[in-house]
């Protein structure tokens, strides 16, 4: 007998848009999380010696003061060549002869060589042996086994003597210093370009680690930021002067659509260009209105009601930014919430409208009892994903204030990422937006449904 | 009463109470087209000021007062000064090549997932369809920042390709939505009835499904593209030289002419006069999903 | 040939048992009528025979070949859905071809065919018109057409006239039993109305709740239904049911309220298992015979409503506990409250047990 398995289309189906929006969507998400809490350069290892692979002292946190001790120079990996704060010295695989006559052959640091002759793509070929300065110096240079001055004597060369470079190696500069650490003193080497040297050469600071730590310091960063509270301020006070006007027009435009005029197809499609509009052209819309010597201030004196151009949008007319952002805001994203009213308003029978009608319901009476009643589900909807856009107002202010005037989460995120460069307290800004956005989703689902109880 | 009175069909009284009524219908009616043109007033003269901006002088741009009437003078001289600053022809491109690769590529993943909600129950379909709402509902400025981190990482940053693969993240939510919608108006008898006369499955998805939602999805594909279009933050946060004609505009809005910004701002304009005109008979298929 | 046999079909959609170990044999050319409420399981049964739900146990042959696990395109059948299932970005020509093309006939063939096939429906004007602003009747009539141009030696209609008007209905439903005999295909048809089903089909399968109630031809199945339920679900009015004490003092007579029946003959030695229990005897509304003055195996009643049909007067009269309708003669003059006789001819009454609710045959 033959058995029908369970039908599998379904789930290949929608399996690459899961896949997408796992890789694009939800691991981004889990990151933005972690960016915010998640410190990636918070410690710092110290080694025993200038090595990654000798064994580690301790750990510094990031800005704690630190004094060096020395400095040593280690093979660079070829990976850190796109390193920035680099710190390095050359060394030259040079031969030649050393002071009894010996062919010698081995390292110095360039420091040591003069370059007499060069390839033409710069490369040295040849050179002479530096002269040491100074009364009490070695007069002889040492050549060594390895690039590095503890490794084993080959030889001696004396000053000036002829010498051919067969190789350069790229030496990473390490430090040794000494600090404290919650209480304990700790001496180790580390990489140059982790400590910022002061200009003393004999203190620093660990200007960043190479480990991750938990810290609640972004989010401490965000709320102390001085544009953190302006910025919850007017985003605030944007969401409730936004919100109950878009609500108000979208279901007068919503009625007007279903009243089915004469030429509503084109009523339709004036009233949903502004859905294709993007925030940034409606910011710069409103701006050509509310600028100095622009639509408002033209019509104003052309009514004789202002003698000259006043202005609107400067650091002293906060209020009228704010006019102007509401306005650009209910002007462009009232369309989506009519667009959802209209589809909450066809799904109202005729027959029951007619029938309130029949038993003497005006159209006032028919909206408040009938109409609003049961377009809750819509306009619940409707304000979730409204209260969630506007809390990315963004292009808008931009436009409107330049972003400093007046400022909101998003432009304020944005901010933090592109002119602090700084990704962690922006993903704390991003989070803070989206904890906004589940907490007012929860309490709009919450008000009415306890509404529909009551009634019940 | 008298019984002539009620075969004289009716008396004054009632003619006085229904010419009463016919005239509150019609004063109803007017009303109600006073109304609509308001708004279409308050929606339509900003665009067109905008509009008569971008094709005048830059002399009659910086003019205070404003003429009143509108194109004076009429000039492309404000055009062709935005059109030949530095990015905005290649941010035009970009610009198109992102809408455009993100509607293929939404519209291409969208589409299974769209047909699989609407025509099969399966464990987990609620679920799914949540989640999908879900991620409709997630702000993209917090999707911004971590994938411009991850972007850098991977090497693929400041690129349009990478930038397209945001926007369709945002978008292949609605898409799935609207696509499914778009589906689920076709009646599955029509399939089943292609099957009774001899198609395979695939047969009759080509030869009944296909042609039938062909203008649902070209309408839910425009919209993508707008999406696409329009969208600032992410754009201005994933690409530095590469940048989108919106990004680009808004980098260069603190230090630029006011020619330069309503030109800007008509250009921006342009995609939703045209598209909007299509697809709004579609609308209420897009958002109405969403009440459901 | 294209004899449909049904073997033990079942089809659960999860707890749910939509059709129950259904067995039905149609016969090449037979036209059945599957008939039941809605929810019963006959358009499920339908379908597993279309291929469109495979029963998930159990053989469906068509011609002797075992069709049950084939997809609808393999099984050689033609189908009317009951919305029509027009597709609406094709004109009506290329609707009726759908399924020829799909089956790669000769070009020629199909334009013969199609011709011939909207001839039938009188459709041959709405060939070139797409279906989207035709009227229900039209669309019915593409759909039809649509399936006799198949020329399928199956045809299966699901519901095809529901979806009508009523006068369209009555319309159609003439027109189309005169064109069904015409093709000789052998047909399944579903339907929810007991007057489409006994006015058309050669045989009748009455379902409920997933079960094969009684197969029959339509006057058996309305003059003998197997069970309460075929009776109570076919005829209108419907079959009417009063309570009996069956008593045996002496003669076996049946007590209804005050009256006391004596049943046929045949009927007594099965109806003594019954003495002292209570059976219910089910009669037709026109079986009975009414008279306005008293007879001595009558029993008085008192009429309540009056309804003149025209063809006939129903009466609604009170009997025992039980409340009947009875069928007269329109000249049968009567008013509400007025007291008549009925008499119940012993082999028009069929006797139902109680509990089992099945018809008692002797």
């Amino acid at each position: 007998m033959q058995k029908k398995k369970r039908n599998l289309a379904p789930y290949w189906l929608i399996l690459p848009s899961l896949l997408y929006l796992a890789l694009f969507f939800a691991y981004p998400m889990a990151r933005g999380l972690a960016l915010s809490v998640w410190d990636d350069e918070a410690v710092l290892p110290l080694r025993t010696e200038a090595d990654l692979a000798s064994a580690e002292v301790g750990r510094m946190h990031q800005g704690t003061q630190v004094e060096i001790l020395g400095q040593q120079g280690n093979l660079l990996a070829d990976t850190l060549g796109d390193e920035t704060n680099l710190l390095t010295e050359l060394w030259f695989n040079v031969s030649g002869q050393d002071v009894d006559g010996a062919e010698v052959s081995g390292w110095v640091p360039e420091t040591r060589i003069r370059v007499r002759e060069e390839a033409d793509d710069g490369t040295p070929l040849q050179g002479t042996v530096r002269r040491r300065l100074g009364s009490n110096a070695d007069p002889l240079t040492t050549v060594f086994a390895e690039p590095n001055e503890n490794s084993a004597e080959m030889g001696k060369l004396e000053a000036s003597a002829e010498v051919q470079i067969t190789a350069v190696a790229t030496l990473e500069v390490w430090y040794q210093v000494r600090g404290e650490e919650a209480g304990q003193t700790i001496e180790g080497w580390a990489p140059s370009r982790f400590i910022q040297v002061f200009g003393d050469e004999v203190n620093g600071r660990i200007d960043r680690g190479t480990a991750g730590e938990f810290t609640w310091g972004f989010f401490e960063r965000m709320f102390n930021d001085r544009f953190f509270g302006p910025a919850v301020r007017t985003t605030l006070l944007l969401m409730v002067l936004i919100i109950p006007t878009q609500f108000v027009l979208a279901i007068i435009m919503a009625l007007v659509i279903q009243a089915r005029l004469k030429f509503n197809s084109i009523f339709l499609y004036i009233f949903a260009i502004p859905l294709g509009v993007s925030d940034l052209a409606v910011g710069i819309l409103f701006f050509s209105i509310f600028t100095q010597n622009g639509l408002f201030n033209s019509v104003l004196q052309g009514l004789g009601l202002i003698d000259a151009a006043r202005p609107y949008l400067t650091a002293d007319t906060r209020g009228w930014i704010i006019a102007a952002i509401w306005l650009a805001e209910v002007w462009r994203a009232t369309s989506i919430v009519m667009v959802i009213v209209v589809s909450g308003l066809q799904a109202i029978s005729d027959e029951v409208l007619e029938a309130a009608e029949l038993f003497g319901a005006g159209l006032w009476q028919r909206l408040r009892y009938i109409i609003l009643p049961l377009l809750k589900p819509s306009l619940q909807v409707a304000l979730i994903l409204r209260t969630i856009l506007a809390l990315q107002v963004f292009a808008v202010v931009i436009a409107l204030s330049g972003g400093d005037v007046v400022t909101v989460l998003a432009n304020e995120t944005y901010r933090q990422y592109f002119e602090f460069r700084n990704a962690n307290v922006a993903s704390a800004y991003a989070l803070f937006i989206l904890v906004i956005s589940m907490v007012s989703a929860v309490f709009y689902l919450r008000a009415v449904r306890t509404q529909q109880e009551i009634a019940s | 009463m008298s019984q002539s009175g009620i075969e004289t069909a009716v008396s004054p009284d009632v003619l006085a109470i229904q010419q009463k009524h016919l005239r509150r219908q019609k004063l109803n009616r007017a009303s109600t087209y006073v109304i609509a043109i308001l708004i279409s007033l308050w929606i339509l003269i900003p665009i067109f000021f905008i509009f008569s901006m971008a094709f005048t002088t830059q002399e009659a741009v910086r003019a205070y007062p404003k003429s009143i009437l509108p194109f004076i003078p009429f000039s492309l001289d404000t055009m062709r000064f935005f059109l030949n600053s530095e990015g905005i022809v290649p941010g035009l491109i970009n610009s198109v090549i992102v809408a455009v690769i993100t509607l293929l590529l939404s519209t291409i993943i969208a589409a299974p997932a769209g047909y699989a909600i609407s025509r099969y129950i399966f464990p987990g379909r609620n679920f799914f369809r949540l989640s999908i709402l879900a991620v409709r509902a997630f702000p993209i400025v917090v999707l911004s920042i971590p994938l411009a981190v991850l972007f850098i990482q991977a090497g693929i940053f400041d690129s349009i390709y990478s930038l397209a693969l945001m926007h369709t993240a945002l978008a292949l939510p609605t898409t799935i939505l609207v696509i499914g919608s778009v589906f689920a108006s076709i009646p599955y008898e029509l399939e089943e009835a292609a099957m009774v006369f001899g198609c395979t499955p695939w047969q009759a998805f080509r030869h009944v499904v296909l042609p039938l939602v062909l203008p649902g999805i070209a309408a839910s594909a425009v919209f993508t593209f707008v999406l696409s279009w329009n969208e600032v933050f992410a754009a201005s946060i994933l690409t530095l030289q590469n940048r989108t004609l919106p990004a680009q505009i808004l980098f260069s809005l603190s230090n630029s002419s006011e020619a330069y910004q309503f030109a800007g701002g008509f250009f921006m304009l342009i995609p939703a006069l045209i598209f909007m005109f299509f697809i709004r008979r579609y609308l209420f298929n897009m958002w109405g999903q969403v009440t459901k | 040939m294209a004899e449909i046999r049904i073997e033990n079909a079942t089809k659960r959609f999860g707890d749910f048992v939509a059709v129950d170990k259904a067995n039905l044999v149609i016969a090449d050319k037979e036209f059945v009528v599957l008939l039941g409420p809605s929810g019963c399981g006959k358009t499920t049964l339908l379908r597993a025979v279309a291929g469109l739900g495979m029963a998930d146990e159990g053989r469906i042959t068509i011609g002797g070949r075992d069709v049950t696990y084939l997809p609808p395109r393999e099984r050689k059948i033609a189908m009317v859905f009951q919305s029509y299932a027009i597709f609406p970005h094709m004109k009506v020509r290329d609707n009726i071809a759908f399924g020829l093309k799909m089956a790669s006939v000769d070009p020629r063939e199909i334009d013969k065919r199609v011709n011939n096939a909207a001839g039938l429906m009188h459709i041959e004007k709405l060939l070139d018109r797409y279906p989207s602003n035709m009227s229900g009747g039209q669309r019915q009539r593409v759909a039809v057409a649509r399936a006799i141009a198949m020329q399928s030696e199956v045809l299966l209609m699901d519901e095809p006239l529901s979806n009508l008007d009523a006068l369209l209905r009555l319309e159609m439903r003439a027109e189309l039993k005169q064109l069904l005999a015409g093709i000789g295909a052998t047909t399944i048809y579903v339907t929810h109305d007991q007057i489409e089903a006994l006015s058309m089909g050669d045989r009748i399968a009455v379902m409920k709740d997933g079960l094969i109630q009684q197969v029959d031809h339509p006057t058996v199945v309305y003059d003998l239904p197997s069970n309460l339920f075929v009776g109570s679900f076919i005829g209108n009015p419907p079959m009417n049911f009063m309570r009996g004490q069956v008593q045996q003092n002496g003669a076996l007579k049946v007590k209804i309220g005050d009256f006391e029946l004596e049943p046929a003959e045949r009927m007594k030695p099965l109806l003594k298992k019954y003495d002292g229990q209570q059976v219910i005897l089910g009669i037709r509304a026109e079986n009975m015979e009414t008279l306005n003055h008293p007879v001595a195996d009558g029993v008085k009643v008192q009429v309540r409503v009056v309804e003149p049909l025209g063809s006939q007067n129903l009466l609604t009269v009170k009997i025992g506990e039980d409340i009947i309708k009875v069928s007269t003669h329109p000249t049968f003059n009567v008013a509400p409250n007025n007291d008549v006789w009925l008499r119940f001819p012993a082999d028009k009454i069929r006797w139902i047990d109680r509990d089992s609710e099945q018809v008692l045959y002797p």
